[in-house]
This record gives C-alpha cells, structure tokens and sequence, in this order.
C-alpha cells in the first residue's frame, strides 16, 4: 500500500529532516510513528499525504510514485486520505455539519447523500446533536472528534492523523484512539504520529519509531 | 456534467451567502465600481450626443457665395460660367433673392416673432448666392477655393459654411481618443480594485483554501466562488454605474431640454442606450472576472503545497 524507498527529505535551509527511510505499510495496517518533536513524524506523514515531495528516494502509495506526480492529478490522490491534524484545522466560520460537508463537496457529492453521510460520519464520533454548533464552542476532545469525523466522512482508505491526541487529556486521547480502531477494524489503514507511546502502545499493531529522522527499530506488539 | 453543475451552484449560493452577509461591504466595492464606469461612459455620451447634434449642422464641403445685393441677371451668368471651368467645384446651384426670400417666409409663418419683423420689411434685403459643393473634403483645399471664389468680381462674399462645426468634428475625434484612453486606465484600475479585493477575501478564507486543497480539492474547485464574486461585484458595479449614468442624464435634460428650445430644436440626451449599457455591464463582468482570476490564482500559487 505504502512504500518508501531509502528516502530522504531536506528542506530549505535546513539539515536532512528524513534520512534514508525505508519501510513497507500494508493495507489494513495500524501504525503508529513515534519519536521526539524534531524526529521527523509530520515529515513522514506529509510524504505519504503528497504534501511533500522527498528530496531523494521513491514514496509509492497505491503503486503510484509521489515524487512523479504531476501538480493536477495530486488534489486526486490526497482524495485517497483522511488527515486529522493536532491543531484540527477547522474552520470557524461554519457549523460542525458544514465543515464535515467539504470534503464531499470536493469529491462532487452533494445533496441527500452528502448530508446521510455527514451524520453518520458525526454519529460515529459522537457529534450528532451537535451538528448545527460552531466548532468554537465544542471542546478540544470534541474539536478533534470532528476533525476525524471530517477526515472519514468521504471513506478514505487511509486515515493519517499528525498527534491527534497531543492537546488532549488521557481520558480524551483513549476515546480518539478508540475510535480510530473502529475504522481500523472495518479496514481502514491508520497511520498515526504520536510522542505518547504508552497510552496508544496497547492498540496497534506496529510502531515506528523516528530519532533524528532515522528509522530505529519496526516492532510488533500484538 | 451534473457534478459539474452542482459545484458551481455550490460557489455561487456561498457566494451570494458570503455577499449577504457583508451588505456594506459589497456594495461598498459595487460603488467604487459604478463609479469609475460612470466617468467614461458620461464622457462617451456627452462625446456622442454632440456630434449627433453637429452631424446635421455641417454640410461637409459647402461654400455659399453671396453676389452683391445690385447684381444682374449677366453678372449672375458670368459667375455661373466661372464657376462651370473650376475644376474644384463638384456642383453648385443658384439660389435667386427671389427664391430665398420666398423660403424664408414660409419658414417664418409658424414663428411669430420673426413673422412679425419680415412683414414688415417691404423690400427684399436678401442677396443672390450660389452654393457649392466642392470636391475637396480637405479644410486647406476648400480655404483655397473659397478665397479663390472671393475674388470673382460681383462677389460680395464666399463664407465656408460648416468651418466650426468641422473643428467641433475634429475635437470631438480627438476626444473619442481620449475617453478611449480614460477607459483604458479606468478599466486597469477597476482590475487592480476588483482583484485587490477578492484577494483580501482570500485572505480572510485563507483557512478554507488550505484546508480544501489538503483535502485534494482541485485548482479551480478553489478558483471558482472567487471568480464567482469578481464576476457579481462587476455586475452590481456595472448596474450601479448605469443608475448613477440614468440620473446624471436626468439631471442635465432638464437644462438641454431649455436651451433647445431657446434654439427652436427637439434635441435631448436619450435616457436609455441598450448597447452602452449591455457593454458597461459586460466589461465589469469581464473585468470582475479577470482581476479575480488573478488574484486568486496568485493566492493558489503562494498556498501551493507540493
């Protein structure tokens, strides 16, 4: 499914942020990449998201090559992905039902089936009586809840998710990872970065772990 | 087909949503673009109203030649035969005192005024003249003939008839020129106000753009409610501009409508002109369009994520 090949990334002005990373992710996988701040986790992710391009080295995702895709057909290939990010990236000027409802806007679904979809993506978070809120007034778990709500409600194949517990407390962070399991279950690859490794250890089926943008150790704990 | 559709009524009911919610704002933009329209279409109006009212003031090429009041028939035929060898001349006719004195007459008779000072003359106090249309259109040639003409002997005087309304023709085309130019830099103007607008729009939307393009929304899936709203502000802006052209007009007939009279003529500004106002909303538009599509597609360029 995903497939880097001795890749590294460099930006501007900076030391190699990724170096020499090697790794194989098979659909259905649930992988957690680990690491201190600086490691190299959002690099990771924003390579396999085609938010970046790898300075050197091949990133396939699908058997497609990222760092050949032409700027027209990527917008395409994002569409595969689900992104929940730590500062959930909502927009503020709209309801909970209106920020879920873009990524199907983009995707040409509108109508009746958009908005079944949207609920259903909200009820699976928890969110439905709250469709009409502003996100400004939910909390941070719940802010997070529709931000992965928005990341599913166009069924990606993969869900990557930069820290998305990072600002949350335990109690918070265990229903978020609760929830990406569910989607895990019914098939969904899950690629989440994290710096808290004992409250997530317990539920995946692999880790990454990144020092100083190497590749240490792939383990398994199930 | 159908998505295709459906987006684009997407973007624009968040368009006019967006609009909706910044009355002020959108019609404060719509102003500014009624506005600068206004300035090169009154121009243009004033422009072509006043060669409307010249176009039938100025017999092109005509010279009149008036003969001295005690002429005769033989010095009337001389002059005629001079006239016949003048190889500039394309024709002239002769119009006997008799004649003209019969013709203004009854052009006064529905003008009591005049009529009254004419009955009152007993003896004809006009002159012979011929009028002559010369081949030349040039103002240097015609200047030379009518000189030429002065000097036939008999004639009291030759007089070029349309010489200011000529030049009037010629000032009117140097300021068709310049309403040409004045439209010119009004209309780069308007794109740089209608783009710098729509990119302050994108500013504040900067979120939504990143947002939809992470989520793999294409380049002119963004694109298109802002070019939606370029396009509706040169709309209002273009209707607004006909509102305050309409008024303008209204205003000044008033006083035409006065001094035409003074001048015994129907003449008016006519209130409605379809094509001018069909191609003031159809440049906004189009400009509105384009200074959007600039905007954001600089704005795209700079969010550019890959």
């Amino acid at each position: 499914m995903i497939k880097f090949d001795q890749v590294t990334k460099r930006y501007p002005g900076s030391d190699e942020v990724l170096k020499n990373v090697s790794l194989n992710i098979e659909a259905g996988e649930f992988v957690l990449v680990t690491g201190h701040s600086g490691a190299g986790k959002s690099t990771l992710l924003k390579l396999i998201a085609a938010i970046e391009r790898p300075t050197s080295g091949t990133v396939l995702v699908a058997n497609q090559n990222i760092s050949k895709l032409k700027s027209s057909v990527i917008p395409y290939m994002r569409r595969r992905f689900g992104l929940v990010f730590q500062d959930h990236k909502l927009l503020y000027d709209r309801n909970c039902f209106q920020n879920v409802i873009l990524p199907l806007h983009i995707n040409g679904i509108n109508g009746v089936d958009a908005a079944r979809r949207v609920r259903a993506a909200l009820d699976k978070v928890g969110l439905l009586h709250k469709e009409k809120a502003m996100p400004i007034t939910l909390s941070g778990g719940e802010q997070q809840r529709l931000a992965i709500a928005r990341a599913v409600v166009s069924r990606p194949s993969i869900l990557i998710a930069d820290e998305p517990t990072g600002n949350l407390d335990a109690s918070y962070a265990a229903d978020i990872m609760a929830i990406f399991n569910d989607f895990n279950q019914v098939g969904v690859t899950v690629i989440t970065a994290t710096h808290d490794v004992q409250g997530m250890a317990k539920l995946t089926n692999r880790i990454l772990h990144l020092s100083n943008g190497e590749l240490q150790s792939k383990s398994s704990t199930s | 087909m159908s998505i295709f559709l459906s987006h684009h009524v997407q973007a624009i009911k968040l368009v006019v949503m967006r609009m909706h919610h910044n009355k002020l704002a959108t019609f404060m933009i719509s102003l500014v673009i009624g506005a600068a329209l206004c300035l090169p279409s009154l121009f243009y109006i004033g422009v072509n109203n006043l060669s409307k009212l010249t176009n039938h003031m100025q017999n092109e090429t005509e010279i009149s030649l008036f003969v001295k009041l005690d002429a005769n028939a033989k010095t009337l035929d001389s002059i005629a035969q001079i006239l016949a060898k003048n190889e500039a001349i394309q024709e002239f006719h002769l119009v006997t005192k008799d004649q003209a004195w019969e013709k203004l007459k009854s052009q006064s008779d529905n003008n009591s005024e005049t009529n009254g000072a004419i009955n009152e003359l007993t003896k004809n106090p006009l002159p012979d003249a011929f009028f002559i249309q010369a081949k030349s259109a040039d103002p240097v040639a015609l200047e030379a003939l009518r000189v030429e003409l002065q000097s036939i002997s008999g004639v009291d005087q030759a007089l070029l008839n349309a010489e200011w309304a000529k030049r009037l023709s010629t000032l009117l085309a140097l300021s068709k020129k310049i309403i040409g130019l004045i439209s010119l830099l009004l209309a780069l103007a308007l794109m740089v106000i209608i783009g710098n607008t729509v990119r302050m729009q994108i500013l504040t939307q900067k979120d939504e753009i990143e947002v939809s393009n992470l989520m793999g929304a294409t380049t002119s899936f963004i694109r298109v409610p802002f070019l939606y709203a370029g396009m509706l502000y040169g709309a209002f802006g273009g209707l607004l501009a006909i509102l305050i052209i309409v008024s303008v007009l209204q205003i000044f007939n008033d006083s035409i409508a006065q001094i035409s009279n003074r001048y015994s003529s129907d003449f008016s500004l006519s209130l409605f002109n379809g094509p001018l106002f069909l191609t003031i909303i159809a440049a906004a538009i189009f400009i509105g369009w384009l200074g959007s599509y600039l905007a954001v597609s600089r704005a795209i360029t700079s969010f550019k994520l890959n």
